[in-house]
């Protein structure tokens, strides 16, 4: 599968999760998500786990908020009904399977490609070489930043000006972290820009690596999938 | 448009929105400031505000996609609340950039920009985001402004009024603090960086 036909079917299926307005039809999209989760072979333990992880405390929340203190749907609020913890309980079920079966599908389609690095994945899409160019800068500035806030954190725990913990000074000094990680950066920006950059034409040899890779059209297992997906959409649109 | 400065201006806003929220959670603040690279991007594009708007959703759209990809997959559908950030930062807050950069620094109209700038991005957030907040998380997303939702619900609001409610009550306070904190970045920014900015004599990469 490419990495355009994968992002193409996950978008499908996030459609069809968005769409479905009961637990049928959001039961045959989550199915079709976990059908192609499989592709991924075992990562797809991780990809669940990430997935429950992320919406379990929401899930939770959103319990505490519909079940427990409101005590009640939306839909009976907004009918002036009186309303019931049942029809709160399903109707924070929906919400989170949907939202499960989101934040799966998302895992789902990048762990296929786990294997590649960022690099590797990006050179394969098919898009504008500027975008392409855009993705790989911000992943490298990721990296720079992040070490620079380890830096800078620990230069300023040292200082005394931010704890470890959560504390008040945290609260009045936490920008100075931000601004020194900002200068940082900006300076290291501005050195790779006008010298690094020229004399060692790393924008040309960017440009080559993106372009190197001749990015394949879609396969027709990516079709198979996307006909699949499309179908399921339409289930999901008919059972409303 | 896109010259090399400016490419390296989007991905560095795009890399702070991503990488703010590990700093905030290294220090622990109860807030959140996903949208500090989209207004400071905004803020360093101008006086080309055609440039500003473009590069602050630019900016703006990576760093929802990537924070999406591995940390919240429901951030992307906040799309539009990041191109209306954009557009309110480039027309509106960019006029208060004389004033950011004054030394020394004028407290008082400084703050009274940051507030009126913040109060108002925050509101035109509020509104675009609500359709999302609704539909898709039924009016809770997990952070505080949910309890201030479930409290206008519980006192006879529909959902749409009492997520409107509560936007317009928690936006605008985040989103003053998120100005706050553009208006110091980009006070703090050295003028080299901002100089290479301009639209003069670096060649176009498109």
């Amino acid at each position: 599968m490419t990495p355009n036909g994968a992002i193409v079917f996950g978008l499908l299926v996030i459609g069809g999760a968005v769409v479905a307005r009961d637990l049928p039809s959001l039961a045959i999209v989550l199915a079709l998500a976990l059908i192609f989760g499989l592709g991924s072979g075992r990562r797809i333990v991780m990809a669940l786990g990430w997935s429950i992880a992320i919406v379990a405390p929401l899930a939770g929340f959103m319990g505490l908020v519909w079940v427990g203190i409101v005590g009640g749907a939306p839909d009976e609020i907004g009918a002036g009904t009186e309303g019931s913890r049942a029809a709160a309980a399903a109707y924070v079920a929906l919400i989170s399977l949907r939202l499960f079966a989101i934040a799966f599908v998302v895992q789902a389609t990048f762990l296929r490609f786990a294997d590649m690095t960022p690099l590797q994945f990006v050179r394969r899409l098919s898009m504008p070489a500027l975008a392409k160019k855009l993705v790989v800068l911000t992943l490298s500035l990721i990296e720079t930043i992040l070490y620079a806030i380890d830096r800078a954190r620990t230069a300023l725990i040292a200082a005394g000006i931010v704890t470890r913990r959560p504390s008040p000074r945290n609260l009045r000094n936490g920008w100075l972290l931000v601004q020194t990680v900002w200068l940082t950066v900006v300076t290291i920006a501005i050195g790779r820009t006008r010298d690094k950059w020229p004399t060692e034409e790393t924008l040309a040899l960017i440009d080559g690596t993106l372009a190197d890779a001749t990015p394949r059209r879609l396969t027709a297992i990516d079709v198979a999938w996307m006909v699949v997906a499309l179908g399921s959409l339409a289930l999901a649109v008919g059972m409303r | 448009m896109f010259t090399t400065p400016r490419l390296v201006a989007i991905a560095l806003c795009a890399a702070l929105n991503f990488s703010i929220g590990n700093i905030v959670y290294l220090i622990k603040l109860p807030i959140y400031l996903d949208s500090v690279g989209t207004i400071l991007c905004a803020l360093l594009l101008l006086p080309d505000r055609t440039a500003a708007v473009v590069c602050a959703f630019i900016a703006g759209f990576i760093g929802i996609v990537l924070t999406g990809l591995l940390i919240n997959p429901f951030l992307p559908w906040f799309a539009f609340s990041v191109l209306a950030i954009a557009l309110v930062s480039a027309l509106l807050t960019g006029r208060g950039t004389g004033t950011f950069r004054a030394r020394p620094l004028p407290a008082g109209p400084f703050a009274a920009k940051v507030v009126f700038y913040g109060v108002i991005t925050g509101i035109v957030s509020a509104v675009v985001s609500a359709p999302v907040v609704i539909y898709l998380f039924g009016g809770v997303t997990g952070s505080g402004s949910a309890l201030v939702v479930a409290y206008f619900v519980k006192t006879g609001n529909f959902l749409w009024d009492a997520t409107l409610r509560s936007g317009l009550i928690i936006e605008p306070i985040d989103k003053t603090l998120q100005v706050l904190l553009a208006a110091l970045l980009y006070r703090a920014t050295p003028k080299d960086f901002l100089a290479m900015l301009r639209p003069t004599a670096q060649p176009s990469v498109t």
